[in-house]
């Protein structure tokens, strides 16, 4: 039944008011900390591959509490590393190391540390309003939207981030194939035939999708960590300076922040533009747009940390536009929240707008405290945080080979688990290792059955048809046209 | 190496696309018609780069820049690398056939114990620290807690 959307988002915030709730966002917001502050082996898509099976159980607004309060953090807190060590502490905050590790080296740690969580905070903020306001004004559109539709935007959606999400773009489209193919692996739902499944009752519901993201993302970065030897053979910059002084900064800087905000949510909504891009984008607009920035810039100017860390935070916002208005993921983590709303019921796209708007306000405001709180726990905790982005590989790599195999074997509790596990770990490295991008690979991977179930139920309601239905065909054409264009480019950069 | 890698690719499209072949329209819409041929098509397209050095006769030009997956490159000489990474891979599957054989409720504390101790020349106390957290977390947790019982390793089943 649908309601109002006044109702609706007063019925998401009463669904955090119970406690339980409430204590699952602020372990998510604990788990996202620690994430962002730790050497790069526990990455966010690791956290929610080896979250995704536990809390699939619980209640779906509890569950979700954790897992967005992990992610809504994990990027305000991520400046440590780039700060403390000059290496990027994940997917979008390469751009903080050019001038933040600069700070850090001059005695400036802890005001780039403060500029950063200030406009992370900002941000987050920023993105959640969008969000906000995007559902009311995205829901017209969205009512007109069928399953033919639906198809064509995945499809679209899908190609464009394969295009994009490695230096090749025939190698993002093989691995987003492979994705694909990956998902249909078990008895179809339609006709009941069993493919691929080579007489093996383990195959028979296809294989678990956290087992694969585990070892996929899990191996390689637990891999980098014993190649570096990070904290034996890396040292930290000194935790100086204040706090307070990245926080004023931030603040006389507001209309930067809000302007790289949007940087970043409109980085989210676009298919295919990911975390890579967005600080980039938003310290190249910054260096552009700021006074003196040619001079400044690169060299330890505080701007150079505030516009990157507030797009990266705003692009969240961004993210779950496409996430749960379109049922499209944008990343890997957002890919693995889908799988998580389906195991618990809800489909996300126009059915969730129709049947579940509270359930997206919930999301929404889940989003924006969390991130708030986020803000806060970076601030009292600098000293403590900054001494873990120092722990040694010797503790990291068996912590995530713990959670890998564990993770793993708990999704049937078969040996076979083990054995898939292995396999997509060396799978996973080598994928890296030869540059086939992995984010297209869980992509194809997770939309696989929905993208399937579309085009199943255009194919029954219309034939061959259904291709020649007018939004189908301005969708055909801009996703053509925005897919040759963006072809072309790369291919441009890459002669 | 990449080409290798690249066949293996080609071969997996193409058995995908030989087995499904035979199933009904429905069944293998989407996993022949829109995943395994034009994957099939795409990887001999990257085969044959492959196997004519093509990336490798652009690698003085500039690259693509944009790399959604992670960003950390490692630099470090080939043989060193080599070494790590076989080392690497030792310590999952040893981990992985240490389930199977001796169940996760030994098999994981002991690994946390052996890599620390051998692998990272940890002290004997923080090693058996770290071993005696992973029994609690696997054991304590799961087991004594939360009440699911983890099968027992192929040897003692």
């Amino acid at each position: 039944m649908e309601v109002s959307l006044f109702h609706a988002a007063l019925q998401g915030l009463l669904n955090l008011l119970h406690l339980k709730v409430f204590l699952a966002m602020l372990i998510g917001v604990s788990i996202g900390t620690f994430t962002a502050v730790a050497p790069q082996g526990l990455g966010m898509p690791l956290v929610y591959a080896i979250l995704l099976p536990v809390v699939i159980r619980w209640e779906p607004v509890t569950g979700i509490a954790l897992l967005i309060g992990a992610s809504s953090v994990s990027a305000i807190c991520a400046a440590y590393l780039p700060v403390l060590f000059g290496i990027p502490g994940g997917a979008g905050s390469q751009a903080t190391v050019l001038d933040g590790y600069p700070m850090g080296k001059r005695g400036e740690a802890r005001r780039a540390l403060g500029a950063s969580f200030m406009a992370g905070g900002m941000g987050c903020v920023i993105g959640t309003l969008t969000l906000l306001v995007a559902l009311p004004a995205a829901r017209p559109l969205i009512y007109l939207m069928g399953s033919p539709e639906l198809f064509v935007v995945m499809l679209w959606g899908l190609s464009m981030v394969a295009v994009l999400a490695g230096r090749r773009p025939i190698k993002g489209l093989i691995a987003a194939a492979f994705g694909l193919l990956l998902a249909t692996i078990g008895q179809q739902a339609q006709s009941g035939i069993m493919r691929f499944v080579f007489d093996q009752m383990y195959l028979l519901d296809g294989i678990s999708i956290s087992i694969i993201a585990l070892a996929l993302f899990g191996i390689p970065s637990a891999l980098d960590l014993a190649l570096t030897k990070l904290g034996v053979e890396q040292q930290a910059a000194p935790l100086k300076g204040s706090l307070l002084d990245g926080i004023k900064d931030t603040l006389r800087e507001w209309w930067l922040v809000v302007r790289c905000s949007f940087v970043g949510v409109w980085i989210g909504i676009v298919p295919g533009l990911g975390s890579q891009v967005v600080d980039w984008l938003a310290y190249g607009h910054a260096a552009q747009t700021c006074k003196g920035a040619r001079e400044t810039f690169g060299k330890g100017d505080v701007r150079g940390v505030i516009a990157p860390e507030s797009a990266n935070d705003a692009k969240d916002g961004g993210d779950l536009i496409t996430t749960l208005l379109l049922g499209f993921p944008q990343g890997v983590v957002t890919a693995l929240f889908i799988v998580a709303l389906l195991a618990w019921g809800f489909v996300p796209g126009p059915e969730m707008v129709k049947k579940n708007a509270d359930l997206i306000y919930s999301i929404i405001w889940i989003q924006g405290i969390s991130g708030i709180f986020g803000t806060l726990v970076g601030f009292v905790l600098a000293k403590q945080l900054a001494k873990l982005a120092e722990v040694r590989y010797t503790f990291m790599v068996p912590i995530i080979f713990i959670f890998v195999l564990m993770g793993a074997f708990s999704a049937n509790r078969d040996p076979v688990d083990l054995l898939v596990v292995v396999s997509f770990g060396i799978l996973g490295y080598f994928m890296r290792r030869f540059g086939y991008p992995r984010p297209a690979m869980i992509l194809g991977l997770v939309l696989g059955d929905l993208m399937e179930k579309y085009l199943y139920r255009s194919m029954a309601s219309y034939g061959f048809s259904w291709l020649t239905r007018p939004a189908v065909i301005v969708l055909l054409i801009l996703a053509t046209i925005s897919f040759a264009l963006t072809l072309r480019g790369r291919l441009k950069e890459t002669r | 190496m990449t080409a290798h890698f690249t066949f293996f690719v080609v071969t997996v499209f193409a058995v995908a696309t030989w087995v499904g072949w035979e199933w009904p329209y429905i069944a293998k819409l989407m996993p022949v018609y829109v995943a395994a041929i034009p994957g099939l098509l795409l990887a001999l397209v990257q085969l044959y780069r492959d196997a004519t050095d093509w990336e490798g006769r652009r690698r003085g030009e500039k690259d693509g820049g944009l790399d959604m997956d992670e960003v950390v490159t490692v630099r470090l000489d080939k043989r060193t690398e080599m070494r790590r990474t076989l080392v690497f891979f030792a310590w999952f599957i040893g981990g992985a056939m240490a389930i199977w054989l001796l169940g996760i409720v030994i098999a994981l504390p002991l690994l946390a114990l052996l890599y620390a101790l051998v692998e990272g020349r940890e002290k004997w106390p923080v090693s058996l620290l770290m071993a005696a957290a992973t029994f609690l977390l696997i054991w304590g947790l799961f087991e004594y807690l939360l009440e699911m019982r983890w099968p027992a390793g192929a040897l003692f089943g």
